[in-house]
């Protein structure tokens, strides 16, 4: 049982403004009311390749996601740690994120992978975000009787989120706007 | 984070102490990020003093069992000395 769906959104900001608002995404305090399904976000490594321009980081997520009373019972945890890893090569303009969940993984398995890249119809000034999610309940766990229902709630989870998400990004990206006209107005 | 949730799922502010270190590395990286990386200048990674004192702050915290246990059999993460970066997702560029 696998469930998988994509996404796409332009961002009418170039790659630049965009790929640095997702570093914001978690990070600034002002986006944790409407994220606030994400507890935790720490940078684990990062490596930076001088010869190509690309860089590398793991950050670890923990997530707050309760679930019925039956799966908190079974799974005796309401938090959930994920993996986040992100290449950003600065050369050809792309950025991949990929997170799966670590907990949990004996019930379920979900993947999410976002690119960030320039929009084909407006390289300059607008990005495409591609999104594709899949999530897989184990057909072995003690849940499989009640998967389909879990597997379906999680899907609309994940949906919540990602609109969250966006609506995240596209505040960044206009505070940030504004931060660049701000700063060339005043040189 | 309200102090509500911190108290329904504690470990989930195992690495709160390291928060101020962690916002003075995320500022610096942000700006490194946008004024020297994105602009060509990326010979050299900067904000090191930054992520050593947060590193190290993360090294004593983060001590959630099933999390470092896990990070250390994927090779991501190890703080006796600094592993090589592994990609555990499989992203290629």
């Amino acid at each position: 049982m696998v469930r998988a769906y994509s996404q796409e959104h332009t961002y009418k900001h170039p790659w630049e403004r965009v790929t640095a608002a997702s570093w914001r995404k978690f990070a600034d305090p002002e986006n944790k009311r409407t994220l606030s399904h994400i507890l935790e976000v720490d940078t684990l490594n990062h490596k930076l390749d001088p010869s190509s321009g690309k860089l590398y980081t793991t950050r670890a997520i923990t997530i707050h996601a309760p679930g019925p009373w039956f799966v908190r019972k079974i799974i005796g945890q309401d938090i959930c740690h994920c993996v986040e890893s992100t290449v950003v090569n600065a050369q050809s303009r792309s950025m991949q994120l990929a997170t799966r969940n670590i907990s949990l993984q004996k019930f379920i398995e979900v993947e999410e992978k976002i690119r960030y890249e320039p929009h084909p119809a407006n390289p300059i000034d607008w990005t495409i975000c591609k999104q594709e999610t899949s999530i897989r309940i184990k057909p072995l766990s003690t849940l499989a009787s009640m998967a389909e229902k879990i597997e379906q709630r999680c899907v609309d989870r994940f949906q919540q989120n990602s609109a969250k998400g966006r609506e995240v990004m596209e505040r960044i990206c206009k505070y940030l706007e504004a931060e660049s006209r701000g700063i060339s107005l005043r040189s | 984070m309200g102090i509500m949730r911190e108290k329904k799922s504690p470990s989930s502010s195992a690495t709160s102490p390291c928060a101020h270190l962690r916002t003075a590395y995320h500022n610096c990286f942000n700006r490194w990020y946008a004024e020297k990386f994105l602009k060509g200048e990326w010979n050299k990674q900067e904000c090191v003093s930054e992520w050593e004192k947060y590193r190290e702050c993360l090294s004593q915290h983060l001590d959630d069992k099933h999390l470092s246990r896990f990070l250390e059999a994927e090779g991501i993460i190890d703080f006796t000395n600094q592993a090589e970066y592994k990609n555990p997702t499989g992203v290629s560029n």
